[in-house]
């Protein structure tokens, strides 16, 4: 009989004492308390919230360039990130984010964004000694025919197994689809072309400068003036006539 | 016999000289002990508890209520924090406002199914017509509980709950504007909006609330519990009153079983109430008051989510019906009932229009409340940045059809287009656009928008010719894999090689 009073008591004392100790779950998590956007800190919630949506989840798959790219982030300097994100780049579909430039995000967030970007996906075994240098030679649209020419023959060794021999286009392999477009290329940065062609696109199965899948046998990395010249070439086809592509808009009044 | 001690003849003679003065063996005791019909006592009677549940529930909004008071402040710049306080500082304060939350809306719902019972089972009729018509004024009061609750969370949900109350309300003919002045104290929402709705919360509305259910419980007491209702015994106001006499005379005591199933639905309410409220946690406050903030996503409670469905659904040129006709119509309906019928048969089984009309009402309320609920109408204001291109599509797209939905998202389409079911849903999902809309008609959508000024905006003057044609090469991909675009002629073999029409229409871009 005490021993089972004991036993009783024992185990309503363990059940008081798991009781005290117990959250229901209704309780607020003081990580949901509720921040005006301007106080939103963390980098996953400000990644998903502003780059998602071009960029993919976690940084690849998306349609615009992947930023969770060993190659991208090895490469790019910090500044230019922090530039890009900031105000955008001109003509193209990445928006300036800054808020005096009526974009939702505030300077101190830009910057998580922008150092949270190789915090979370840069790779040490990348180095950028080995890699060809971000930053393209020509910004605006001048290049010369030289560079023009020489760009054709890194073209046809490094790009038209999958492009066509003028980036018409391919239907080898991956569907590329036609690059020689003038409305596309418009929508694209210099910089951007040349990113791309160093980085390719690893998660859609574009090699990178250095790989050789679909490309020649005998196929060497490209260099950093091969790279400068096939941005040219790509830069020149920018300003063809349109083949009667163009569309003319039919804005009613 | 023992002899009390002298302690307890002193109390004994307290306890008489009390009951004396506030008779309560004279009064109060035969009250509680009250005839009621005796077939209450049997499983019928459990149809007669979700009144005295509104009563329980009342009794914790007025005790939680006041710890609430003790804590919140009813001022434009400290409301907010005072209730992030009570959520993550003060010890179960988050408790108090989770059950003060959920016992309120529990009261809601006891109240209607209280009164849809009322109403299926006839017991609105003579001699009850008072006690229902003071009901439906109860139920308004509940109601304004509700709202001028939701107020003084002071997020956006209440700030913008306020506006439209207040646009609502200026739309009243002549008096709008006076209205508007006495509700928001001043021309705009401000401080004085919220002390007016704290005073209606704390003060006016239960006030009303106290002094219409005295009324209320007077009325129940006066005419009695009306009796559960038997197929074929119909109400005849001439005969009535003797008929529910001579039931009284084989009736039971209220103070005894009807009492204890009243009290046993109760306590399981009130645990069921409290579990909620400790399993769910506090309803907001959500984003801090910022009237500036463009991604707010404002909504009713839950309550008023059906109207708020019926506005954003309905015609422009009904709007003002809806705000200010359709709910005087509906309480005079309400009030109406037992004026229109106030004799005959009160079984559910031979009153097929009051149930069809129950069924008809909860079935509109319902799918309205969901509506609201989900307001596919809105725009995600995030979606453009935040909800990503499904990967399925963008491992199918070529460079320009790339590029192109990077456009899509640029112009914020996707705020109202969603694909493959994310996105908004203002528009139509846009997953097989391209076997519905040519490559000429997707150029006429976009840049023209929906034809007579409809709900999709034009963007021809916002977009360049290179990111229309762009965004078209994207949009005419959007199609199951193998597919031809929409527009597509397959050539007839009479007529020789026919050029695929969708494709040579506007340009020669690639369609393969």
């Amino acid at each position: 009989m005490r021993h089972a009073a004991v036993t009783y008591g024992a185990a309503l004392a363990a059940m008081l004492a798991a009781g005290c100790g117990y959250t229901p779950p209704g309780k607020p998590n003081p990580a949901d308390r509720p921040r005006t956007p301007a106080q939103i800190t963390d980098f996953d919630f400000l990644f998903q919230q502003n780059c998602t949506g071009c960029h993919g989840d976690d940084g690849k798959f998306g349609p615009a360039p992947p930023l969770n790219d060993p190659i991208f982030l090895a490469i790019v300097p910090d500044a230019e990130l922090l530039d890009v994100i900031t105000n955008g780049r001109d003509g193209t579909p990445m928006p300036a984010f800054a808020r005096r430039l009526e974009g939702p995000l505030e300077e101190d967030q830009i910057k998580i964004i922008a150092e949270g970007l190789k915090k979370h996906w840069k790779s040490s075994k990348l180095s950028e000694d080995k890699l060809p240098p971000y930053t393209v030679a020509a910004k605006d649209e001048a290049t010369s025919t030289a560079d023009t020419e020489a760009g054709k023959k890194v073209f046809a060794r490094a790009c038209a197994s999958c492009h066509g021999d003028n980036g018409q286009g391919s239907s080898e392999g991956h569907k590329p689809g036609r690059i020689n477009d003038p409305d596309l290329l418009s929508l694209m940065s210099n910089q951007t072309l040349r990113r791309i062609i160093i980085t390719g696109r690893p998660d859609l199965g574009m090699p990178s400068f250095a790989e050789d899948d679909g490309r020649p046998g005998d196929y060497q990395p490209l260099t950093s003036e091969e790279i400068d010249a096939l941005v040219a070439l790509l830069a020149s086809w920018r300003n063809q006539p349109r083949s009667g592509a163009t569309v003319t808009l039919n804005v009613r009044k | 016999m023992k002899q009390d001690s002298p302690m307890m003849q002193h109390l004994k003679h307290a306890a008489a000289w009390c009951d004396h003065r506030l008779g309560i063996s004279e009064v109060w005791l035969p009250m509680m002990r009250h005839p009621v019909p005796k077939s209450v006592e049997g499983p019928m009677g459990w149809w007669y508890v979700f009144g005295s549940a509104s009563l329980t529930f009342l009794m914790i909004q007025i005790l939680t209520g006041i710890g609430l008071a003790m804590v919140y402040v009813p001022s434009a710049s400290e409301a907010y924090e005072s209730l992030l306080y009570l959520d993550y500082e003060q010890p179960l304060g988050w408790f108090l406002r989770a059950l003060h939350y959920y016992a309120g809306s529990g009261m809601v719902v006891m109240v209607l199914v209280h009164m849809t019972q009322v109403f299926l089972q006839g017991a609105y009729k003579y001699p009850r017509e008072l006690t229902w018509v003071v009901g439906v004024f109860l139920l308004l009061c509940v109601l304004g509980m509700f709202f001028s609750g939701q107020i003084l969370r002071w997020d956006p949900d209440a700030y913008w709950g306020l506006a439209v109350a207040g646009s609502m309300a200026g739309r009243v003919p002549f008096l709008g504007p006076v209205i508007v002045h006495t509700l928001l104290g001043g021309d705009i929402i401000g401080g004085e909006s919220l002390s007016r709705f704290f005073t209606l919360h704390v003060f006016v509305i239960p006030g009303a609330l106290l002094g219409l259910l005295a009324v209320h419980l007077w009325l129940v007491l006066r005419c009695g519990v009306s009796k559960p209702p038997r197929p074929g015994e119909s109400v005849d106001p001439r005969t009535y009153d003797a008929e529910y006499e001579q039931e009284l005379k084989n009736g039971v005591p209220f103070l005894g079983e009807a009492m204890v199933k009243d009290m046993l639905f109760s306590a399981l309410a009130t645990i069921v109430v409290v579990l909620i409220a400790s399993i769910l946690g506090p309803k907001g406050p959500t984003d801090p008051p910022l009237p500036t903030m463009g991604g707010a996503n404002p909504r009713p409670e839950w309550p008023f989510l059906w109207i708020f469905a019926m506005l954003a659904l309905s015609p422009r040129d009904v709007e003002t019906f809806i705000m200010l006709v359709f709910p005087v119509v509906v309480i005079v309906i309400l009030v109406l009932v037992p004026f229109v019928s106030n004799r005959g048969e009160r079984s559910p089984s031979r009153r097929p229009v009051a149930v069809l009309v129950v069924i008809v009402t909860y079935t509109a309320l319902g799918v309205l409340t969901y509506l609201g609920a989900t307001a596919p109408w809105s725009p995600k204001m995030h979606a453009w940045t935040g909800d990503a291109i499904p990967v399925s599509m963008v491992e199918r797209s070529n460079v320009s059809e790339l590029v192109g939905s990077t456009v899509f998202q640029y112009k914020n389409c996707r705020n109202c287009h969603a694909l493959d079911g994310i996105g908004g849903r203002r528009g139509p999902d846009l997953t097989d656009v391209g076997t519905r809309l040519t490559r000429d008609q997707l150029i006429d959508q976009v840049s023209n928008g929906t034809p007579g000024g409809g709900l999709m905006p034009a963007f021809g003057k916002q977009i360049t010719p290179a990111e229309m044609t762009i965004l078209v090469d994207f949009l005419v991909s959007l199609r199951p894999e193998g597919t031809k675009p929409a527009g597509w002629a397959t050539p007839e073999p009479s007529l020789g090689e026919a050029p695929p029409q969708a494709a040579a229409s506007t340009d020669d871009r690639d369609e393969t």
